[in-house]
């Protein structure tokens, strides 16, 4: 099996699926020729056109506009945003109209459209290069978010969005872009609303996705050798998310962190921890915990950034506290 | 000028009046409080909306906007459907989920006005990239008021339509007034040709209230666009006779002018006598059947059912269900 970057497992996605149904095309900013301001279109331009490998301006509206539309008349678009934080220049295109059209209409339209976009901190990017964004479309019906943590499973979830009928937001950490990873040749997909157990434990279940993920990974090898075991789950689809995985991993740990990097007021992380707490209630030894980013813009210095996110060892002390150490 | 036979002219004649009473019979209802939720009505727009849907196939597309409901069963979809669905009733077009400012019929492409004024005009520039991706030779029309020249996707829209050569229709139903701003007070131009031309598309006005005149200028834009040469704008300079909410705050000669001396019913009517085309007897005809066949339609729609309680959460996910009260 080939060991690849993320950027890599992305890029072989959108060369698989374009080659293999005429339908699928991309369009977005700088994302021809030049390959994406991170390389994820690389040579697809040279391999497919500049028809089907579409740069546009920066008109963020007509970018989610065009998609949807096309994919009304049957097309397959994958949309890139550059920077999630861009988002909210086409937040009324995603959620009035991408995730709507199908409700409204009641069924006579679909919205097949996938849009990929880089999110998350740690780098310095600043308040507007660095957001993580899921909280601002936890509220919003008929859409799906997807947030691959690797590469394999970047693969194998850009397929599945793609050939799934539902518009999808299809979050790419920075941080991850570069790690590499052992991802097969040919397609393959990783089913969508399916979280993962990437590592049992008994004691207590840390529920996270992307980037965070290697925080409570991190967290969870520690604190083995300090007697604490420590089941850590990748969401993968961050909504609607897969209470299933999670309630049944709760049941059998009785304790819940949840890892998130935005910020905590009204996240992703409310939303899983308020699950738990009413389905599996009678399971919890201890309140369930959520360890998320503060609530504060980014901010560009990196010292000051890092006392804004999550990481490893506030997870640590997170499943201290829970457990009772 | 393309030529219109005397047909044509009756034919735009008779919409208008079936628009006109459709309009007249909707805000009847409303007021007696049959209509749910926000009215807006095209009346005094209706030589605009006739011109536009006799110029259009029935695979071409169109993104209605707010005042034309009259569009919507002009473009072939069955009146009573769109009438019982302004009712939110279970026989409506989008089975009462949509009501008025969400009315699509994918058989006819008719792909939904917006609740965000000119939001679509993006969406109509994705339909018209896609048709010219596939080969189609489809017109994809969008129709916006004078007050979206003020939204980004306005600009937007027009700028990638210009670059892509794609097939977008604007349709500018200048009326004079976003809601109770007068156009030349909160934009650059009164005339909104001008955004266009600074998009290369080639723009011209029209009298929105001469049918005639309004026609044969849609006409010459749908041929230049089903010709491959790109976008066309047309902006069709009418009024509106309401107020978007109650009471009247245009000056007073205005009102006259249009709801009087230049009305656009009116005005086709002293055409189409002066020309001998029809009778006096056969003009007044045409009024009646038109509003009998619209009361057929609001009767309909009356008598029509509620939505099935299921249709709440359905269609919101393609695969998945909604956790419902009911489970």
């Amino acid at each position: 099996m080939a060991v690849i970057t993320t950027v890599q497992a992305l890029n072989d996605a959108l060369g698989l699926m374009m080659a293999e149904d005429q339908r699928v095309y991309c369009l977005g900013e700088d994302i021809g020729k030049m390959g994406g301001d991170f390389g994820v279109t690389r040579g697809l331009y040279d391999e497919f056109g500049g028809e089907r490998v579409r740069d546009t301006p920066l008109s963020e509206a007509a970018i989610i506009g065009a998609a949807v539309g096309s994919a009304m008349v049957g097309m397959r678009p994958v949309a890139e945003i550059m920077f999630a934080d861009f988002i909210g220049t086409c937040y009324d295109q995603v959620v009035n109209n991408a995730a709507k059209v199908h409700y409204m209409f009641d069924g006579q339209f679909r919205a097949p459209i996938v849009i990929r976009t880089a999110c998350g901190g740690g780098f310095g990017g600043g308040p507007h290069h660095s957001q993580q964004i899921e909280g601002w479309f936890m509220n919003v019906p008929g859409l799906v978010i997807v947030a691959p943590s690797n590469p394999h499973d970047a693969k194998g979830l850009l397929i599945a969005s793609i050939e799934d009928d539902n518009p999808i937001l299809f979050l790419e950490h920075k941080a991850l872009y570069r790690q590499k990873g052992e991802v097969p040749e040919g397609k393959y997909t990783v089913p969508l609303r399916k979280a993962k157990v990437v590592r049992p434990g008994k004691d207590i279940t840390v529920v996270t996705s992307m980037k965070t993920l290697y925080d409570a990974m991190a967290a969870a090898n520690e604190l083995e050798a300090e007697g604490v075991s420590v089941e850590v789950i990748d969401l993968r689809t961050l909504r609607p998310w897969d209470h299933q995985t999670v309630l049944e991993s709760v049941a059998r740990t009785g304790r819940a962190i949840v890892v998130n990097e935005a910020p905590k007021i009204g996240g992703l992380a409310a939303d899983v921890s308020a699950v738990i707490s009413e389905e599996a209630f009678s399971y919890l030894k201890a309140p369930v915990m959520r360890v998320c980013g503060l609530d504060t813009p980014i901010p560009f210095s990196l010292p000051l950034e890092k006392l804004i996110l999550p990481d490893k060892d506030r997870v640590k002390q997170g499943i201290l506290k829970v457990c009772g150490k | 000028m393309p030529e219109v036979s005397p047909d044509q002219y009756l034919a735009l004649f008779r919409d208008m009046w079936r628009v006109r009473k459709f309009e007249q019979a909707l805000e009847r209802e409303f007021k007696r409080g049959k209509v749910p939720g926000m009215l807006h009505v095209g009346l005094g727009q209706e030589a605009t909306l006739a011109a536009i849907a006799h110029s259009l196939r029935k695979e071409d597309g169109i993104f209605p906007d707010h005042r034309c409901h009259g569009l919507l069963f002009l473009k072939g979809t069955p009146g009573k459907k769109i009438m019982a669905e302004l009712f939110g009733r279970a026989t409506g077009i989008c089975s009462g989920k949509g009501g008025s400012l969400h009315s699509a019929d994918a058989s006819v492409n008719n792909f939904g006005d917006n609740g965000v004024q000119g939001s679509y005009m993006v969406t109509a520039l994705g339909v018209a990239l896609g048709w010219k991706m596939q080969g189609k030779n489809n017109v994809s029309a969008v129709v916006v008021g004078d007050g979206t020249s003020g939204r980004g996707e306005w600009h937007e829209s027009m700028n990638l339509a210009s670059v892509w050569k794609a097939p977008v229709f604007f349709i500018c139903v200048n009326n004079g007034y976003a809601i109770s701003t007068p156009v030349g007070f909160s934009h650059a131009t009164e005339d909104l040709v001008d955004f266009a031309k600074s998009y290369k598309i080639p723009a011209v006005q029209v009298d929105g209230n001469d049918v005639l005149a309004s026609f044969q200028a849609t006409q010459e834009a749908v041929a230049h666009i089903r010709a491959g040469k790109g976008p066309y704008f047309v902006e069709y300079k009418t009024w509106r006779w309401q107020g978007m909410f109650s009471g009247e705050f245009r000056p007073a000669e205005e009102v006259k002018y249009y709801k009087e001396d230049h009305e656009p019913i009116a005005l086709a009517k002293a055409d189409l006598l002066k020309k001998g085309i029809a009778s006096p007897e056969q003009l007044d005809a045409i009024e009646k059947e038109a509003e009998a066949e619209i009361e057929e339609w609001v009767s309909y729609a009356q008598n029509s059912p509620l939505p099935d309680p299921a249709k709440a959460t359905a269609n919101v996910y393609i695969g998945w269900e909604v956790e419902s009260w009911q489970s």
